[in-house]
């Protein structure tokens, strides 16, 4: 599913230049379960953001789905995005002024997709998050577990094949964290790929494969468990 | 989609309701402003637009070539039936002829009722060519007949209550009976045509002679000549045919005519000719205009400032697949509710100030004017202008924010960019209220100076009193004398004009010194018992006052015939002869008095000669002790009535009159006056918005910079600093500006003030003192918070 080859990134501030990512190579089939690692400041987010079309690498090939993304203008990236990719943050991201529907239907709106659609599909997904009872409440009145749950619900709400999480338990407690991690595997299991950046040990746990980067550069990589190529 | 962006939109007004106000207030302000400025423009520019046929309805007009040329709105009395008996131009002309305020007498229920109204004597064909229609009429009488009238159904109404007019008389200025034939439908306010009484023209002969004979011999500004030409003419060509009738009745005259076809849709702006000044029209839309520009800054800058606090939410936006123009008409369609709501307001304030609006500027709108169709489809405009161009540029600044920084709250105020934007508009609105401000003084300025100069004669506690035409010379004796005896009164004068502040001249040709020929210029004639000179104390500066004889044998006249006639003193005028009025008066003139302002300063001051030729005064001037004021005219009015019961008492004070002629450019005053309060007031709220937000997002530092030792002092130099940098600017942007602005307004002045550096150094320090006064209160506010807190928060 994502193919990257030699990607380079960096970032200009009006003296220094700092390399962000160098000459990264990295292969996650479809249905698999990767997580990256490292200290602060060695890459992870910007990797996880390359790999989420947010961004653009300076050098080297992103091959996603075959096809090759990583020179697309900004409008084609969103383009390719919609619909294919879901994100789950460490800080949630959710829109204060939107309810927990709200959010959760905001991806379907950009996909165009039919009212009545829509509100079958958000009503599904948050019916499994277990949060459906809150759909009227905004980000502000929930716990932090229950937002990432809502969260997870908006990435998941297209069906995206991807999910790409940053520190996903970074902001939870334990027992939240636990909660959040078993939804990612289950839906891990039902298909979806998931790239999650993190530092935590126990959450790299649940991934197949861990990845660990050094300033900017892929220093190892473990598998945790067998993981196998459908098809 | 878009009911997402409503429902954002909405709760982002909710959350953020102080920026939410300021906008909202703001824009309504200035859509209010834009709202009635629309409404004031196009009723001027709906002048009688309600005309059938009206592109074929002409006012014949004259231009009188002399040492200058003068533009009359009139022609010649002569001139209509000359047009139609040389001419087949027209399918229809008529002449009509206007006074004001003449007395009208009734009877109603018994009761005899006396009012002073304006009189139209005007020609069956008048209402042939212009549409005024008739709601009754007695028969299928026609104005063709003397001593009857149409009247409008106010002034029946007025006149005869619930009584049916038709049929009943009306005594006309105590003389003449006239029968009401037919009631017409109220006059629109919106026509040059303003009368309720409408007489034959037949009726004239009892009341003005020189116009009923058809003479050529001159020209009367109360008479106006109006043609339905048939279609398809060419003006040019009529205009220079009309060339012949100069000849056939004009032949020798140093005035030389020559006759212009007004369209109908140009009589009322073109001030040549009286009309409204179509540039003021125009300045006030520009004035709108910048209103509604300093709102839709105000707008910009809070909304650009604030992109950065609504980062996160485009971030996550665009991650969920928002494309860019998505987030851009987001950000349109909040600004649409903002302004929708704001011309709710707007609406309300136009309602609520509008019988005020019409009271200050003469207009006659209802609430109906803003159902009008033009001014929903402006307000529409409007509407969709100001949501594009105060929505574009945050829509733009919003889109391009990067979501990777947004989300990850990296993001700074430099990344939102748009600094130097918003620096560049608010030196605008800077801009913009230093030219206001500079404009209000100017002009201020100049009508104070044009009311308080020395105009040459006195004008205060100058009471003039009308008097009943033609007056019989020993009842005009009787009534000087018995207000002559009036302890308090300093002088008294009867006479057809007081010396300025009247619009009303009358001029005439002059032959000098039996010359051969009468001489190139007009002199304006003063004509007045011998009191005149004192009453007004004007200056005699050569010879003596005239005497009064039997006949006019004796005039005096002022300097500027001294120039005119080309003499090295006015001293060589003195015992010279001179021939006035066509030959009517020969007299030698005696005395020369020092120049004084007959007309406005608009106008360069005439040649006069006043002489006592008693059968053409109006009124009379009586200098009184303005400590007494009231008592005064108490016994003046008992002492009028006295001699005059059958008429109506009317005075006026003289100060006024002069006044009076600045009329508009008071009005024009008072406007500038509203519109640069209301530009700075705008400013000021996107100000306190803006520096609220500065305030906010530099609390931290202002903490530091306490415990750093900072005092309030350097934490106010520290938000006041970029500002006064603007300020300055914009003074040297705008002043310019307004300078050339302004003289050029002043060029319309003969007699103008200068204008002076200090106007603009008042300008700029206002500015900047309300700046720094609105500045003050949150940056003082957040300067003395204790640093601990302001630390705690970030």
């Amino acid at each position: 599913m994502i193919q990257i080859e030699n990607i380079k990134k960096s970032f200009r501030t009006e003296e220094v230049e700092t390399l962000a990512l160098n000459n990264v190579n990295l292969k996650v089939e479809a249905g698999e379960f990767v997580a990256i690692m490292g200290p602060s400041g060695c890459g992870k987010s910007t990797l996880l953001n390359i790999i989420g079309m947010l961004d653009n690498p300076n050098e080297g090939y992103y091959h996603f789905n075959g096809e090759e993304v990583g020179g697309l203008k900004e409008n084609q990236r969103t383009k390719i995005r919609k619909g294919n990719l879901g994100f789950v943050f460490q800080s949630f991201n959710l829109i204060d002024e939107l309810t927990v529907f709200e959010n959760v239907e905001l991806p379907l709106i950009y996909l165009n997709m039919k009212k009545s659609e829509r509100e079958q599909k958000v009503k599904q997904v948050l019916e499994r998050m277990k949060i459906a009872h809150r759909e009227k409440h905004f980000p502000q009145q929930l716990s932090g577990g229950q937002q990432q749950r809502v969260a997870i619900a908006r990435a998941v709400v297209t069906n995206a094949k991807l999910i790409l999480a940053d520190e996903p338990t970074g902001n939870l407690d334990s027992k939240n964290g636990i909660e959040v991690m078993n939804l990612l595997t289950e839906l891990n299991q039902e298909g979806t790929t998931i790239v999650m950046v993190t530092h935590s040990d126990r959450d790299s746990h649940y991934a197949h494969r861990v990845i660990n980067l050094f300033d900017g550069q892929i220093v190892t990589e473990s598998q945790n468990k067998p993981f196998k190529v459908n098809g | 989609m878009l009911k997402n962006y409503l429902k954002i939109a909405w709760r982002n007004l909710k959350k953020r309701k102080i920026f939410a106000s300021i906008n909202i207030l703001g824009l309504s302000l200035g859509f209010s402003c834009v709202i009635l400025i629309f409404l004031f423009v196009n009723y001027h520019l709906q002048f009688d637009n309600f005309h059938k046929n009206s592109d074929r309805i002409y006012r014949i007009v004259t231009e009188e070539h002399r040492d200058d040329v003068d533009y009359e709105s009139s022609v010649p009395p002569g001139f209509a039936k000359g047009f139609k008996a040389d001419y087949d131009y027209a399918d229809k002309v008529a002449n009509i002829y206007t006074r004001e305020d003449w007395q009208i007498n009734g009877t109603a229920n018994k009761k005899s009722l006396r009012f002073r109204e304006n009189v139209v004597f005007a020609e069956p064909d008048f209402f042939e060519i212009l549409n005024f229609p008739l709601l009754e009429k007695l028969g299928d009488q026609t104005l063709n007949q003397p001593n009857t009238a149409y009247i409008t159904e106010s002034f029946s109404k007025k006149m005869f209550g619930d009584e049916n007019a038709l049929g009943k008389t009306l005594v006309v200025k105590n003389k003449e009976t006239i029968q009401v034939i037919g009631i017409l439908k109220n006059l629109p306010k919106n026509t040059v045509i303003q009368g309720e009484i409408f007489l034959s023209y037949k009726t004239l002969k009892h009341y003005d002679n020189f116009i009923y004979s058809e003479s050529w011999g001159g020209i009367s500004g109360s008479l106006m000549c109006f043609a339905l030409l048939h279609p398809n003419q060419n003006i040019a060509q009529i205009e220079k045919s009309l060339i012949q009738l100069v000849t056939k009745h004009r032949p020798t005259s140093k005035n030389v005519h020559r006759y212009k076809l007004q369209s109908l849709d140009n009589i009322h702006f073109d001030n040549r000719y009286g009309g409204v000044n179509v540039s003021l029209l125009w300045t006030f839309a520009l004035i709108g205009f910048f209103i509604i520009t300093i709102a839709c800054i105000n707008f910009i800058n809070i909304s650009a400032a604030q992109a950065f606090t609504r980062s996160k939410e485009i971030g996550i936006r665009k991650v969920l697949g928002s494309f860019k123009q998505h987030l851009f008409w987001q950000f349109i369609s909040e600004t649409f509710i903002i302004s929708l709501f704001a011309l709710i307001v707007s609406l309300a304030i136009a309602i609520a100030v509008l019988p005020s609006f019409n009271e200050l500027f003469m207009l006659n709108l209802s609430i109906t004017s803003l159902l009008d169709i033009k001014v929903i489809g402006f307000v529409l405009v409007l509407l969709i202008f100001v949501s594009l161009f105060a929505g574009s540029y945050p829509g733009i600044l919003l889109a391009r924010i990067l979501p990777t920084l947004a989300l990850k709250g990296k993001l700074t105020q430099k990344d939102t960019g748009g600094k130097l934007t918003r620096k560049v508009l608010v030196t605008m609105q800077f801009s913009i209220s230093i030219v206001l401000i500079v404009s209000t003084i100017i002009i201020g300025k100049q009508i104070s100076y044009a009311i308080n100069a020395d105009l040459g004669f006195d004008k205060d506690a100058i009471v003039m009193v009308d008097i009943p035409e033609k007056i019989e010379t020993i009842k005009l004796e009787g009534l000087m004398e018995r207000i002559g005896k009036i302890s308090g009164v300093k002088g008294s004068t009867a006479c057809l004009t007081s010396p300025g502040g009247t619009d009303s001249n009358w001029t005439t040709g002059i032959r000098y010194n039996n010359r051969a020929e009468y001489e190139e210029f007009y002199i304006s004639a003063k004509l007045a018992d011998e009191n005149y000179i004192n009453t007004f104390g004007l200056k005699l500066v050569r010879g003596r006052n005239f005497y009064v004889h039997d006949s006019i044998t004796e005039v005096v006249v002022n300097e500027m015939v001294a120039q005119k006639l080309g003499l090295a003193s006015s001293e060589e005028l003195i015992g010279k002869q001179v021939e006035l009025n066509g030959g009517n008066i020969k007299a030698t003139i005696v005395g020369v008095l020092a120049n004084f302002h007959d007309q406005n300063f608009h106008k360069d001051i005439s040649p006069v000669f006043i002489a006592p030729q008693s059968n053409a005064f109006n009124e009379i001037a009586i200098k009184i002790d303005s400590q007494n004021t009231d008592v005064l005219l108490a016994e003046i009015e008992q002492r009028w009535k006295e001699i005059f019961p059958k008429y109506i008492y009317e005075f006026s004070f003289l100060d006024e009159h002069v006044a009076r002629q600045y009329e508009n450019e008071q009005r024009f005053l008072l406007m500038s006056k509203l519109f640069s309060g209301l530009a700075i007031f705008i400013s000021c709220l996107g100000l306190y918005g803006l520096i609220s937000f500065f305030v906010a997002q530099r609390r931290k530092e202002i903490g530091i910079r306490k415990v750093l030792g900072g005092k309030v002092g350097d934490i106010l130099l520290l938000f006041t600093q970029d500002f006064l940098k603007l300020i300055f600017i914009a003074g040297i942007v705008a002043s310019p500006l307004a300078w050339y602005v302004m003289n050029n307004w002043l060029e319309n002045y003969k007699y103008r003030i200068t204008i002076d550096w200090w106007v603009f150094a008042l300008a700029i320090g206002a500015i900047a003192t309300i700046t720094m006064v609105t500045i003050s209160y949150q940056a003082i506010k957040a300067a003395t918070v204790n640093p601990i807190k302001s630390l705690r928060i970030e």
